[in-house]
Formats: C-alpha cells, structure tokens, sequence
C-alpha cells in the first residue's frame, strides 16, 4: 500500500542524515570549545605577568622597554586571537620555553630530542630519571610529546622544574590504534603519532636554509643513555647508528661494518633482512635531512612488527651513507631497559592512598 | 488521476533520493579536509611562545642581577654518603649509569658502591672513574646460603646486607681518621641501583639532625607509603603491609645522620630478620618514631620511588650461545 511505502521511504532517507547529523556535532564542537577556553587562559598569562616587570625593564637593558611596550599593545588582541578560530579539529597545543640554564655552547650543535610518553604510574620516575641526565648534555633540546587529549599538569610542572629547554606537545592516539591490553603487540606501533607531530613541529620551527645546525634523536622514556653517546651523534652528517644493548632476545643488536667504515648489514636475529633492522634508539638523524625531505614520517598503517624505523629512515638514506659511530659500532652505549609495571595490588578497589598526592 | 498522482509522487522521491546523495557526499568529502584547518592556529602560537620565551629570559636576568648583588659565601654543606649494594647482572651497566648521572646532580655526594662479589669488577671500576663523581669502590660476597638462586622471588632472602654494613663499617673506619671526630656533618643514605631519585630529596634529607623520614612511590603494593605526620611529627605509618612493623618503611625512605653512625659503632643491617623488617632492625637501636624528622612537606611529597627494571629477554640469545654463535663476550653490555 502506498502509505505504507511512502513511510519507508521517508525513514530510509532520513536515518543516514540524523546519523551523519549527531555524528559531525560531536566531533566538530568539543574541541572547539576546548580550544577557546585554554587559548584565553594561555593569552592571559603571558600579558600580566610582563607588565609586573616592566619597571625592573629600564634598569635591565633597553630592549626591556621595547618589550613592555609590545606587551601591553598586544593585551587588546588577545579577544581577537581567540575569537578567530574556525573549524579546528585537532587540538595541539604547544609551548616552546627557550631558556639556557644547562651547558650551551655557540659552537657545538642542538641535539633535540623526541621522547613519546604515556600516563601511568612510573611516568614520573622514568621522566625525572630522564631529564637528570640530559641535565648533563650541553646544547640539548627535549621535545616532549604527551599520548593525551591535553597536556597533563604533572608533566607541565616536571618539565618547569627540571630547567631544561624544552618543547611540550600532545597528541591523542585513536583509541583504535591504541594496544589492546596486552602490551606486547608488536602489530600496533606505539608512539608514531607522537613522533610525527614532533617531526611536524620541527618542520615547521626550523627554516631548511638556516644554519642552525642540530640532531634529531628518538629517545623512549624507560631506556639508560650514557652521556658519551650524546657526544657521538653531535657529528652526525646524514644518519648515524651504532648498537643498542637488550634488544631482539639478544645482549645487544649491532649494525655490521666492513673494514671501509662503512654499513653493510645488521647483526640480529629477528629479521636481519628488514632495510634498517635498528631500534629507535639505535640511530639519530641531520636536522637538515628531516627539513629537506619534508614528507619523511613515520607510516603509521600497515606496518609490520620491527619496520617502524625502516619506514622513517628509507624515505632519507640508503644503507651506504649510514655512519657508524661508537668506535665503528663496537661499544654499548644505550640500553633498552624496560621498567617493571609496579605491583598496586594493596590498593584494592576504591584505592588505599590519597589520590591528591602525584607520583 | 491515480496514474498522475502516481508518477508525481514517484519523482518527488527520486528528487528527494538524488539531493540526499549529493549532499551526503558533499558531507563526506568535508570530513576528510580536517587537516588544513589548524594551520592557521599555528602562528598564533608561536606568538605565546616567542612573548614567553622573553618573558623567562628577563627572568633570567633578573635573577642574574640579583644573584650578583649579594654574594653570599656559602658554609660548607654536610656530605650526603650513599651506601649502594650492587650484583652482576645484564642490567648492571645501565643500573649504575643513569644512577651516576642523577648523582653527578648533587653537590658534596660521596657514592659508596659495594659490590656482591669476591673481587672488585672492571665494568663497576671504570665506570666509577669515568663518571667523576667522589666514590669509594667496596665488595663483600654474599654467603651461598644467604644468597639468591636462580628462579627465587625477590623476596625470600634479605638482600645487600652483607654489602651496606660493609658500607657502613669503611665509614665508621674512614671517619674516625678525619678531623672532628665525632661530631662530623654529614647524612648517610642507603641508596639501591634500579631505584629513580629526583634531585629534591638529596636537599630534603641534608639537614638531618638523628633520623628523617618521607615517603616512597610504588612501593608495598601501593602508590606510595608515608609517614603519617600530626603536629610535626610522626604518629604512624601508612602502608598497605604490616604495619605493625617498628619502622614499615622503605630503605629508600630514611636517611641516618652521620653523627648518630659514629656514636652507636655496633648499629648495623641484621640479615635474620624477618621479611621486612630489615629496615627496623637498623633504626630500633638508633632512634624512637616520635624522634623522626619528617621531611618532603610534612611527608606529602613523593620525591623517591622504588622502580624494578625488567630483566631483559635473552632467549635468542640462548639459543646463538647453543649454537656457539653467541655475540662478542668482549664486547661489555
């Protein structure tokens, strides 16, 4: 019957726009309205507090002057600032304090390092382990990448106080790239987004013709890092490799290195025949390589357990410019520790402890 | 007239179906263009940025200006002595590596490392001379029967006491030859190599008087264990396992002044003490709890934790030295 029908029908082309209708608000408007908010509260912030200083400016130097002058013409912008924004989908919100407390020599070249990190309970024992030794490493900049929808305040504070140079971004991974329980799946790359947002940062900071010149470095928050292998890949031209201990079932992976100096293969035993069978922490990278191939990233999709590095680092050298360092590849000197997941069993269901207190 | 009606209606549908189509594929199409649209939100931040990045570095200066202004001679501060107990393992190398580098941090350490050998080691001998710190190099084995065999849970047997009371018996030693005699400055700590300091808690305990006490993370089975303190002082003890303990504290949870080492010569680590209670067997002859300093805020401020490195996988590594194909021996891991 025609009534019958036509009430099919109407519910058939109506169904799929409510879907895509409730579908589009929800993923367009919430961060939206996260992005608003932090943008005036950032704004803020940084045009109070230069004002409090301005009188201590004139003593100082003269470009103190300039500076309050910039701040309080710039106070009336920040509604404007904030009210521009339009269809942002992807919150990244990022903050580039340039201090110099640690060693900073004019000469030798920045290291910047990209480490990837994750809330759980030893985050903040492995990031403060961390940054004690890069407060050794002269001309070092940490690059912070949090697997969060937004920066959390123990990250923010630790980095703060450590006094480092830094850069603190976030991106969330989708919930279905994220490990599936167990945490040994080797199928779903852990970190990837993180890396490539900061390879994106980098991008987009740093000018390909400038001579700045700096390393890039993939360090994991849980690995051991002795301070000489910092000094090696200062002198890295193109990429530089060398071995990495507690990787692959074996007491250390190793490229190997004919009598030329040069690489030919790799000492493993997990699929030697990967293009570049390395862990992360077993290669640095020319800053200029990363500006000039700027479609460089690590694949995210459809790569095989083990390939993460190769999928980066065949789309910027071939196995003959690899330099090896660490005395042709013959000292340790990073290890791929992993910290043990700490044992929370007295704190039963509802937690023992005072969840205000952060660890 | 039905026949009309009819095909009238059929083409409002058809109408009404194509316009539906188009727009969802309109839809769709907007969807995928997400990635363009931050752009434009990128310089704004590095606006905030470059206006922070001055903000702090007047900062800088300021403070600069004010630290040149009042050149205050600093008195000597009190050594903080750390007793480590160390054992031959895969993870040693990079155990006392990272360790080294958070102590490289702290002015006046004195790092006492004894190993669980019956000689001193090459690996722990150079890397103290290369990391630069001021170290004494010490070694006691471990008993057989005392000792740890392959497979045992961690905690079936007391570890390193043999090792710290060799620690503590060189200071007591070293010390009675120094100036001053009993009434020397300083702080002893019994510090394990996997553990994570921060810096704080090396200040935090340098003014300790007899005994001070603050919390550690993710230990005995919960996030942290504390004391708990009222009134400036310590009442009880927060922990998830028995609490009854005298001292149910952590080792790396108090730290002992130098002077009260030197007044009680016998005080040392008893290795028959029931699990758990190695830590009250030293401080029961040393101290009573309402005598404990509370340190990190009033005990509020976890600045310590208890981490476990994971012992690495070697079965490919087995399975090569089978074969005798096993990577180069020489090569130091």
């Amino acid at each position: 019957m025609p009534k019958r029908r036509d009430i099919l029908a109407i519910v058939l082309i109506v169904l799929p726009w409510t879907l895509l209708i409730t579908v589009w608000h929800q993923s367009a408007i919430a961060p939206l309205l996260a992005i608003r908010k932090a943008c005036h509260h950032l704004v803020k912030e940084i045009f109070i507090i230069p004002e409090t200083l301005a009188v201590r400016h004139h003593r100082l130097s003269d470009d103190g002057v300039e500076g309050k002058r910039e701040a309080g013409g710039q106070a009336q912008d920040s509604k404007e600032y904030c009210a521009s924004d339009k269809d942002i989908v992807e919150v990244v919100r990022t903050e580039y304090v340039y201090t110099r407390p640690p060693p900073w020599s004019d000469v030798l070249a920045t290291i910047h390092i990209i480490t990837p990190t994750y809330s759980r309970p030893v985050q903040k024992a492995e990031l403060t382990r961390l940054a004690n030794t890069f407060l050794h490493v002269p001309n070092l900049h940490w690059i912070l990448v949090e697997d969060a929808q937004r920066r959390t305040p123990l990250v923010t504070r630790l980095l703060r106080e450590t006094g480092l140079n830094y850069t603190h971004l976030n991106v969330e991974t989708p919930k279905n790239y994220k490990l599936r329980g167990d945490t040994r799946d080797p199928r779903i790359p852990r970190g990837t987004m993180q890396r490539n947002l900061a390879l994106r940062w980098l991008r987009e900071t740093f000018n390909a013709n400038s001579s700045q010149a700096g390393i890039v470095y993939f360090a994991d928050d849980d690995n051991s890092y002795s301070l000489e292998l910092f000094e090696e890949m200062r002198s890295t031209r193109k990429v530089s490799v060398w071995p990495v201990a507690f990787v692959g079932g074996l007491r250390y992976e190793s490229p190997k290195v004919n009598a030329a100096g040069k690489v030919y293969g790799w000492k493993t035993v997990f699929d030697p025949h990967r293009p570049f069978a390395i862990d992360m922490a077993g290669f640095a990278i020319n800053l200029r390589l990363i500006l000039f191939k700027p479609q460089a990233y690590f694949k995210l999709r459809g790569v095989k357990g083990g390939y993460q590095e190769s999928s980066l680092l065949r789309e910027l050298v071939t196995l003959n410019d690899l330099e090896p360092k660490a005395a042709n590849c013959t000292k340790i000197l990073v290890w791929h520790t992993r910290t043990e997941k700490p044992v929370l069993v007295n704190e039963g269901k509802k937690g023992f402890t005072d969840p205000n207190v952060e660890i | 007239m039905a026949t009309r009606m009819k095909l009238k209606l059929k083409t409002v549908f058809v109408l009404y179906f194509m316009v539906s189509l188009m727009g969802l594929i309109y839809a769709l199409m907007q969807l995928g263009q997400r990635c363009d649209c931050t752009e434009h939100n990128m310089p704004k931040d590095r606006t905030i940025s470059r206006l922070r990045g001055e903000l702090h570095r007047f900062q800088e200066q300021l403070r600069k200006s004010e630290a040149t202004k009042q050149p205050q001679k600093q008195p000597a501060k009190p050594t903080i002595f750390v007793i480590t107990p160390t054992y031959a393992r895969l993870v040693q190398k990079a155990e006392l590596t990272r360790l080294s580098q958070t102590f490289l941090n702290v002015p006046q350490l004195h790092w006492i490392v004894v190993e669980d050998s019956p000689h001193k080691t090459p690996l722990v001998t150079d890397l103290l001379v290369k990391s630069g710190l001021t170290h004494t190099h010490l070694h006691m084995p471990t008993a057989k029967d005392r000792k740890l065999q392959e497979g045992d849970p961690s905690w079936l047997k007391p570890r390193g006491v043999e090792q710290r009371n060799e620690g503590l018996r060189w200071l007591r030693e070293d010390r009675r030859a120094q100036p001053g005699g009993d009434n020397q400055q300083g702080v002893v700590y019994f510090a394990d190599d996997d553990n994570t300091y921060s810096l704080q808690i090396f200040e935090e305990m340098r003014s300790t008087e007899r005994v001070s006490v603050w919390p550690v993370g993710l230990v005995g089975g919960m996030k942290y264990e504390r004391p708990v303190v009222e009134g400036g002082k310590v009442v009880r003890f927060h922990t998830g396992w028995r609490p009854s303990r005298p001292f149910p504290m952590d080792m790396a949870g108090f730290a002992v002044s130098l002077k009260l080492i030197l007044a009680n010569q016998e005080a040392c680590f008893d290795g028959d003490a029931p699990m758990g209670f190695l830590e009250s067997s030293l401080l029961q002859g040393l101290v009573t709890m309402d005598e404990l300093e509370p340190k990190a805020d009033n005990c509020s401020k976890v600045l310590v934790w208890h981490t476990r490195t994971e012992k690495p996988k070697m079965k490919r590594e087995e399975a090569l030295q089978a074969q005798g194909l096993g990577s180069d021996r020489a090569v130091e891991v």
